[in-house]
């Protein structure tokens, strides 16, 4: 009889409440070292919040942690980490201005860091893992995956022993996730354990040992990776339902040209503008993809085209007018519909009721020069509200209390309502569960019947799901125009993605 | 054991109505305690304050009279507040109500036909406010200058413009070296009430009030104001043009201020003179938060100040304890509001303070 | 001619240390991102405390400690509104304003007119005060005005040079990171605000011992407010304090230099806003100056709170 060693880590019976909502409700789980770990769930499923527990960010209300079989309580990351558990979250814990040596010696409070000991320790753990970064750069100036191998380095250079990820791949190129995914390698093998919470279903395949499945804040399914058959399997147990997972795409009759920007330039912060020489047509009855990783320039061109960010260049032609940059600003607003990346803090007003948020984009209509039409606007919510099959709360209850999925699916009807000539859609389904996803890709695909639709995501999968045509954004410019039906282009996508252009 | 705070409700829940009693005892609750420091009996010295303020008619008219000039602060707060604006600044643009309506009263007035004399006044005091408020107003909006310092210093600048003009060009030259201009001419003077002090002053600002609350409820203008002032992020891209709302709101939060000033050279001291700035402007802040920016329970929220203030006078010649007790009981009175605001929507949570037990070994592998 | 500018240089400097002594405070609890406006209260706290107890005891240092101290305690209330109970902080800080502003013309009301127990009269530094204007300007002062020359780099060098400055920026930069670092936030945050406090009960101690010896209700005049201004116009770098202290200082002795030689060369209440003025003037520069190098610690005023 072997005696098996405790496991690195065991939850039992953990429960977290969040005013009225359970976010964990009696979670075991255990965890060994030596193993890799993904934990799947649709939005809300209580992943963070369970990951945020081990962490020592949040407290469980009930329920014990077991550390190599003995019992352990955090009161603060700090002891979480004492005892070698550190989390890099999905909003990195990062200061911005200092630089990225003065960030994992914070709580040592470094005086003088020039030449020291620790900055060599710091390059020989990052050479050890393969996290190329520069321990004098400012933070501030990182590309994401920069940032999150700092992150990473962190936690290294405390000595934690399981390392745990939130969605850590949301925001890198497919080089940078093979990168990331070596490192998860590497540390598997000197002994540590990863858990990495994830949406995407072939991170699991590649990389993952053993696969936990959280639904409505319990633990459903604990599964090793080798059983899993196919995608659809995982898909089914984390939605508790059949899912498809493509999309139809009727065709649609393709029409004029809605608008044509030549030679666009975004305001010019150092060293150079956000966004310059974008060159693009989309036209009535197709979606046009931007697509790029977080941070290439694709935001501030949609802000900018929102009328949000000032041009300072190019020419755009909307329907049959002309505009420079100057004259964006007399755009015809009423026949651009923008659905902000934000749905929160940008799209909606929080405090305000689902009448009156959607009221936000479209005052002009529901009043008269003086005052607000409410009964007006609680009728068209309320369509809106049925249509969409928008649920949790009332037409007078606060926003804030909608989920972000129904939440997108007030701005996303409130937009459409204006029937526009362009619908500019940012990142419609980031965060968003499959469900939800689903019902906003329709919406979408139903919306090339009267109007051009610009996607701009980060999401590949998305792109290819609904665009005809896919343009990718590095370092503020189109580096190309691709066409979407081709399968053989998707390999070429993703490496322009990552900036290499085959040209 | 330690305490810990949780957070109870989401932070755009609304308050509930207990946060305003709650905050009102504790600051009668402090209040009792800095008497009793000072070897006075509390329920002696609220006895005191309650029957000043409230014993006779005569002293209930004093309160309301006193309740005046707090409505049209408080209203001009919380109107700048709505939109996330601190107009610190009510105390300047209330003196320079005062001013242009004094100037009015008495050099414009012999001059005007007697029916538009005090019309002229009113406007007057409201477009000296205004004026005033339109300068942080401007500042903000195109230069980005923040408005709380901005609008406060500006406060100084209209005392010391104040003072010069009563000590300088506009002096009494009868009043035998008394700070302060000549009377206002009788047709500049706001008609009073019921035989008090009550004036004019009163029905306008209860009429600001109820046309403030429902200008913000019921037109597109008071939309846009609470919606920049719950997310601007929001209102911007909506397209609502920030900036001339800003400098719009702070205009009229500027004329509500200054007509405050107007009422009270027009209907009380009928001169421009010392105690023209008694912190009415800074008082309003309080009843503005106190009423959470609701213009409706403005009125209200200035009569208990009044109340408070006109107690402390009380307290002041009955019981020789200085006046300003009002002046702390209001402080007081407002961190009670942000302590009770802050319960209702944080929890302290008693926890067992277990030590973390570190993981002693290195793991097997 | 050069008494003249030794006589106003030295008044400038005179007028400006309270100025200087409360913007430190201020820069240092605004680096670690809590937003106190209760300045002004808290130098009317110091200036009462440091006279009173000037008058029990006519000892200088308990004068000056008492002061101080004053200054932090009232900071401490609006720590435990903005860091523990998260209030907002804008409120907060005008309620201790006016806290400050009440207690003390409550409480001071017996001290009015009474004379001064402590009086810190100018310190010439043996040797450096006779150097030629410089000397007059510097080195004549009070021993306060010294002690704010020292505190100027020290605060700087704590900012920037020490772990614990680092800790502090960083709290001020993104609370959350730091937590997960495992740095107690609020402490920092606590310390902090306590140590404006105390800058801002020294400023008031100087108003009170050195300044105009004695307390008069409301003395401060508004500089708690231009202090704050000053943290701005600073871009909250202690070493860039002193500039905006002087000018503001600057302007105050014109006046004074003016009544003093009897002509009128500006109106005297012209003069007597300038200082005002100028500190709206220097906000709108620091606006629209070429390039905005840093426009304030990101998490100025903005609560920490773990779970949310």
């Amino acid at each position: 009889m072997t005696i098996s060693p405790p496991p690195a880590l065991a939850l039992q019976d953990i429960s977290k409440r969040f005013g009225e909502v359970h976010a964990n409700r009696g979670v075991n789980w255990t965890l060994r070292a030596g193993r890799i770990y993904a934990l799947l769930g649709e939005n809300g499923a209580g992943k963070s919040t369970l990951m945020s527990i081990l962490a020592g960010r949040y407290q469980p209300d009930q329920g014990d942690i077991l550390r190599q079989g003995r019992p352990v309580r955090f009161l603060s990351p700090a002891q979480a980490l004492a005892a070698g558990i550190g989390m890099v979250y999905q909003r990195f814990m990062l200061v911005a201005p200092l630089t990225v040596a003065e960030n994992i010696l914070l709580r040592r409070g470094p005086i003088h860091l020039r030449g020291t000991r620790e900055i060599r320790r710091i390059r020989e753990l990052a050479e050890r893992y393969g996290l190329a970064v520069n321990p004098r750069a400012t933070v501030g100036t990182l590309s994401m995956g920069e940032r999150q191998r700092v992150e990473i380095l962190k936690l290294l250079y405390r000595r934690a022993k399981i390392l745990i990820f939130d969605e850590p791949t949301a925001v890198l190129t497919h080089a940078e996730i093979e990168n990331l995914f070596t490192v998860f390698r590497q540390l598997k093998n000197e002994g540590k354990t990863v858990v990495f919470i994830t949406h995407k279903l072939e991170e699991v395949m590649a990389v993952a040992d053993e696969i936990a499945v959280m639904r409505r804040g319990r633990m459903v399914s604990q599964l090793a990776a080798a059983d899993v058959r196919s995608r659809h399997d995982l898909a089914r147990l984390m939605v508790g339902r059949e899912v498809i997972l493509s999309v139809d795409k009727p065709p649609v009759a393709v029409g004029e040209s809605v608008l044509q920007v030549r030679g666009l330039t975004g305001p010019g912060e150092s060293p150079r503008p956000t966004f310059r020489d974008i060159a693009f047509d989309v036209r009535q009855g197709e979606i046009l993809a931007i697509t790029g990783v977080a941070g290439n320039g694709q935001e501030d061109l949609a802000a900018a085209l929102a009328g949000l960010v000032r041009l300072t260049g190019g020419t755009l032609r909307f329907q049959e007018r002309t505009f420079t940059a100057a004259q964006w600003r007399r755009r015809p607003s009423d026949r651009i519909a923008y659905i902000p990346e934000d749905r929160h803090r940008t799209g909606s007003v929080d405090a305000f009721s689902l009448v009156e948020n959607f009221m936000l984009t479209r005052l002009d209509v529901f009043g008269t020069s003086l005052l607000v039409d409410r009964r007006r606007a609680a009728q068209a919510t309320a369509e809106a509200v049925a249509r969409f099959g928008i649920q949790g709360g009332g037409l007078r209850s606060q926003a804030g209390h909608l989920s972000g999925g129904n939440l997108q699916k007030l701005i996303l009807a409130r937009e459409l309502s204006r029937r526009p000539a362009l619908l500019i859609a940012e990142q419609p389904t980031q965060g968003l569960d499959i469900r939800a996803t689903e019902d906003i890709w329709q919406a979408l695909l139903r919306q090339r019947a009267t109007a051009a639709v610009l996607l701009i995501t980060g999401d590949l999968k998305e792109a290819l799901s609904l665009a005809d045509r896919i343009a990718v954004m590095f370092r503020g410019r189109i580096l190309d125009i691709v066409s979407a039906r081709d399968d053989g282009d998707i390999d070429r996508i993703k490496l322009l993605m990552a900036g290499l252009e085959d040209r | 054991m330690a305490w810990r705070i949780e957070k109870r409700s989401a932070s755009f829940a609304r308050s509930p109505a207990w946060v305003f009693p709650v905050s009102l005892a504790m600051a009668v609750a402090v209040g009792a305690g800095i008497f009793a420091a000072l070897g006075v009996n509390p329920l002696t010295a609220y006895g005191v304050m309650l029957k000043g303020a409230a014993g006779s008619f005569f002293h209930v008219s004093e309160v309301v009279v006193r309740a005046i000039p707090l409505m049209l602060t408080g209203l001009a707060v919380a109107l700048a507040a709505t939109m996330l604006l601190w107009n610190i600044g009510c105390e300047g643009q209330l003196v320079w109500g005062g001013i242009l309506a004094a100037g009015t009263g008495l050099y414009l007035a012999p001059h005007l036909p007697p029916f538009l004399v005090l019309p002229a006044v009113v406007a007057a005091g409201a477009v000296g406010g205004a004026l005033w408020g339109l300068i942080p107003g401007l500042l903000k909006a195109y230069l980005a200058v923040n408005e709380i310092l901005s609008s406060l210093l500006l406060n100084y600048i209209a005392i010391i413009v104040m003072e010069h003009l009563y000590f300088g060009p506009w002096r009494n030259p009868e009043g035998y070296g008394f700070p302060g201009t000549a009377q206002i001419a009788e047709a500049a003077r706001i008609p009073h009430y019921f035989g008090t002090r009550i004036h004019l002053g009163l029905v306008l600002a209860l009429v600001l009030a109820m046309v403030l609350y429902g200008a913000l409820r019921l037109t597109r203008w008071g939309y846009r104001v609470r919606a920049i002032g719950l997310n601007p992020r929001a209102a911007r891209y909506a397209g609502f043009g920030i900036r001339s709302q800003i400098v719009g709101v702070m205009l009229l939060s500027g004329a509500l201020a200054g007509l405050a000033g107007m009422a009270e050279v027009s209907g009380i001291h009928y001169r421009l003179q010392q105690g023209l700035a008694v912190g009415y402007g800074y008082d309003g802040i309080i009843v503005a938060w106190l009423a959470r920016l609701n213009p409706l329970a403005v009125p209200f929220v200035a009569l208990l100040l009044g109340f408070l203030i006109v107690g402390g006078e009380q307290l002041q010649s009955v019981l020789h304890l200085p006046a300003s007790i009002s002046v702390v009981l209001e402080a007081v009175l407002l961190f009670g509001l942000l302590l009770s605001e802050s319960l209702a929507r944080y929890r302290l949570v008693r926890r067992e303070t277990g030590r973390a037990v570190p993981a002693a070994g290195e793991e097997g592998a | 001619m050069i008494e003249d500018l030794a006589f106003i240089g030295q008044i400038a400097v005179k007028s400006s240390i309270a100025v200087l002594l409360a913007t430190l405070g201020e820069i240092v609890a605004e680096r670690s991102g809590i937003l106190n406006l209760g300045v002004e209260g808290m130098m009317l706290a110091g200036a009462l405390c440091a006279a009173a107890a000037g008058m029990a005891t006519g000892n200088p240092l308990i004068a000056v400690a008492a002061g101080t101290l004053a200054g932090g305690l009232l900071a401490l209330v609006h720590g435990f509104f903005a860091v523990t109970l998260r209030v907002n902080q804008v409120l907060s800080g005008l309620a201790l304003t006016l806290l400050g502003m009440g207690l003390t013309s409550f409480l001071g009301r017996p001290l009015i007119g009474t004379a001064p127990g402590v009086r810190l009269r100018a310190l010439p530094l043996p040797g450096l005060a006779d150097i030629p204007v410089v000397g007059d300007i510097f080195f004549r002062q009070s021993v306060l005005a010294y002690l704010a020359y020292l505190l100027v780099p020290l605060c700087w060098i704590l900012l920037f040079r020490t772990g614990t400055g680092l800790k502090i920026r960083a709290a001020g930069e993104d609370a959350a990171a730091v937590d997960a670092a495992g740095i107690d936030v609020f402490r920092i945050r606590y310390l902090c605000t306590f140590a404006g406090g105390l800058g801002a009960g020294l400023a008031g101690a100087y108003l009170s011992l050195s300044y105009t010896p004695g307390w008069k209700e409301s003395m401060t005049g508004g500089q708690g407010w231009v202090a704050i201004a000053m943290v701005i116009f600073a871009t909250w770098n202690p070493l860039r304090a002193v500039v905006g202290a002087f000018l503001f200082g600057g302007l105050t002795a014109l006046q004074f230099y003016f009544q003093a030689v009897g002509v009128e060369i500006v109106p005297a209440y012209i003069l007597k806003m300038l200082p005002y003025l100028l500190t709206i003037v220097v906000m709108v520069l620091v606006n629209i100056g070429p390039g905005r190098r840093f426009g304030g610690p990101a998490a100025l005023g903005i609560p920490f709170n773990r779970e949310g």
